[in-house]
């Protein structure tokens, strides 16, 4: 029986000895371009809410930094990380948009320029500590010390030579309403942020319209891109992502649509059938219950008319 | 030779009496059932009925809107009242709803919630028992105590019961569908006193009472209301606030 207790103790104390630390591994995946490749799941405490992909670019002059994660512990291990790969100095960080699991790292990025579509700033001063006390709760104690930076920075779209690499920046707005996506001309590395889902289901809570997302996506396919690299998901060197991001927005527009000329309830759309094509796209359930929320109110406004007397 | 579980599970199910939907067993983990059977139902008889539908998201997405609904024809021709609650809300009561015979005892509604709660509907049967349904909402919390979204638009006293809706064909019934302009003040934010819609009724043309509907703040800003009628009967729905404010609207 003691020895029980004591293995017991002893796992116990392992698991304190190690205690909520981010495995970030570096992937190179061009020359010069790096990914730190997160899970498909939702936020939890067993993840610390590394579900999302970051990056970084390596130029003559130094580093570019793409995202900075869920919080400022995953920011301050992403950036020794970076630290393993070259000596070279940050010399900016892009936020491809204000999500939280996108920018809440960035304090461990405070001396280093921080730029963002003016557009992802306003967001971030609007929605910012909200969705920091909301990650606080969904990912606990990995949160400690993290707080909202703004950025220090606006970009435009268009091209930006830094360090002696040519970066194509695109204002975009069809998942959150200012949307960066950032193709590294030299490798054809496509970081399309959120508006590219892959694997894992798209989120709506900002988007303008499911329309406005899919001329996004015609754009983005559009740029002479190598690999796309999604928010969330595996990296990508076909168009895969593109098809399933269509063919997914398409289904939820027309589950929508449909339910709202039919005089659906958001209780029966939130019981759709999941189409068998998307079984391997993770959370389509759970992301399903959050868009009927999110965007099923203007499409029933749309099938109704003014009916007062 | 042994049983398996399967085969408990069904003799299980055949010791129970086949009439017996009903049980004293909660569905849901509640430590406020008493006070509400005492409060709400004045203490009568009820039974937890799984026949009493009552639909919600597991998770509350926006607490300001969560949506509900409720479908009690089981007892189609049989239903008295339908009260509806969320025990945890500062402001724990949804609505009243008597349905006539024209009406089927079914509703469908948007709320808030201010945290995670059991929601239940109890309906009274013309045999004097109430089946109650149950079910239960995870939620981040707020909904209740949130500024008000319609007060924050411009101009929103000038929409002040502006009714859109549409009649919809179902398999068994017509469902009318409406979303009425109004804040649907529930006196918990920012000294803003209560201001709500409080009552409702669906008549047919000749200003007969098909149902009758009884709010309460817990309902959300801008209510979202659907009821099924049994047939094509032309409609007219009458809202009253609170501050005696008469709306109408032809469906
Ligand atoms: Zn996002």
């Amino acid at each position: 029986m003691r020895w029980i207790l004591i293995l017991a103790a002893l796992a116990s104390a392992c698991v304190h000895a190690n205690p909520l630390a981010y495995d970030l591994q570096p992937r190179q995946i061009a020359d010069g371009v790096w990914l730190f490749e997160g899970s498909t799941d939702n936020f939890s405490q067993a993840n610390g809410g590394n579900i999302v992909n970051t990056g970084f670019i390596v130029t003559d002059k130094g580093v570019v930094v793409i995202d900075s994660g869920p919080s400022r512990r995953y920011g301050e291990v992403m950036r020794q990380a970076i630290a393993r790969v070259t000596d070279k100095p940050l010399l900016k960080v892009m936020l491809t948009h204000h999500h939280p699991d996108h920018v809440l790292g960035n304090q461990a990025f405070s001396d280093v320029p921080i730029a963002a579509l003016p557009g992802t700033t306003a967001l971030l001063v609007e929605q910012g500590d909200t969705m920091a006390e909301n990650m606080y709760r969904l990912v606990g104690d990995w949160m400690r010390g993290t707080e909202v930076l703004l950025p220090t920075e606006s970009l435009e779209p268009g091209m930006l030579e830094v360090g002696g690499r040519t970066l194509q920046l695109l204002a975009l707005s069809g998942h959150t309403g200012a949307d960066l996506a950032i193709l590294d001309v030299q490798s054809g590395v496509l970081f399309a942020g959120d508006l590219v889902f892959y694997q894992r289901a798209l989120t709506t809570p900002g988007t303008p319209s499911l329309a406005t997302w899919l001329a996004d996506l015609d754009q983005l396919q559009h740029l002479p891109w190598k690999q796309i690299v999604p928010g969330h998901g595996p990296l990508a060197s076909d168009a895969a992502p593109f098809a399933q991001m269509r063919d997914y927005l398409g289904w939820l527009d027309g589950v929508m649509r449909s339910g709202a000329e039919q005089g659906a309830e958001m209780n029966e759309l939130i019981r759709t059938a999941i189409p068998e094509r998307f079984a391997g796209v993770n959370l389509s359930r759970y992301e399903l219950i959050r868009s009927v929320s999110h965007l099923y109110p203007r499409y029933e406004q749309a099938a109704m008319q003014r009916v007062d007397r | 030779m042994e049983l398996d579980w399967r085969s408990f599970l069904l003799l299980a199910l055949f010791a129970v009496p086949w009439d017996s939907w009903g049980s004293q067993r909660d569905p849901v983990t509640s430590v406020m059932w008493d006070y509400y059977h005492e409060r709400l139902l004045g203490g009568e008889a009820f039974v937890f009925d799984e026949r009493v539908k009552l639909s919600a998201p597991p998770f509350a997405e926006d607490a300001r809107q969560v949506p509900i609904q409720i479908d009690a024809s089981a007892f189609d021709g049989q239903v008295v009242r339908m009260l509806a609650w969320a025990e945890l809300n500062p402001i724990p009561q949804i609505f009243d709803f008597q349905p006539g015979e024209q009406v089927l005892p079914r509703l469908a509604i948007r709320i808030r919630v201010e945290q995670a709660t059991p929601l239940r509907v109890a309906v009274l049967t013309r045999d004097g028992l109430w089946h109650v349904g149950s079910t239960q909402i995870d939620a981040a919390g707020g909904g209740c105590t949130a500024p008000s979204v319609v007060r924050a638009q411009a101009g929103w006293e000038e929409h002040l019961g502006e009714v859109l809706g549409k009649r919809f064909v179902l398999a068994d019934a017509n469902r009318l569908r409406v979303q009425v302009a109004h804040p649907m003040d529930n006196g918990l934010v920012g000294g803003i006193p209560e201001f709500f819609l409080n009552q409702a009724q669906l008549r047919d043309r000749s200003g007969n009472t098909l149902a009758s509907l009884e709010l309460f703040p817990a309902v959300s800003e801008n209510p979202t209301i659907s009821l099924d009628v049994k047939g094509n009967v032309e409609t007219e729905l009458w809202l009253r606030d609170n501050n005696g404010n008469e709306f109408k609207a032809e469906l």
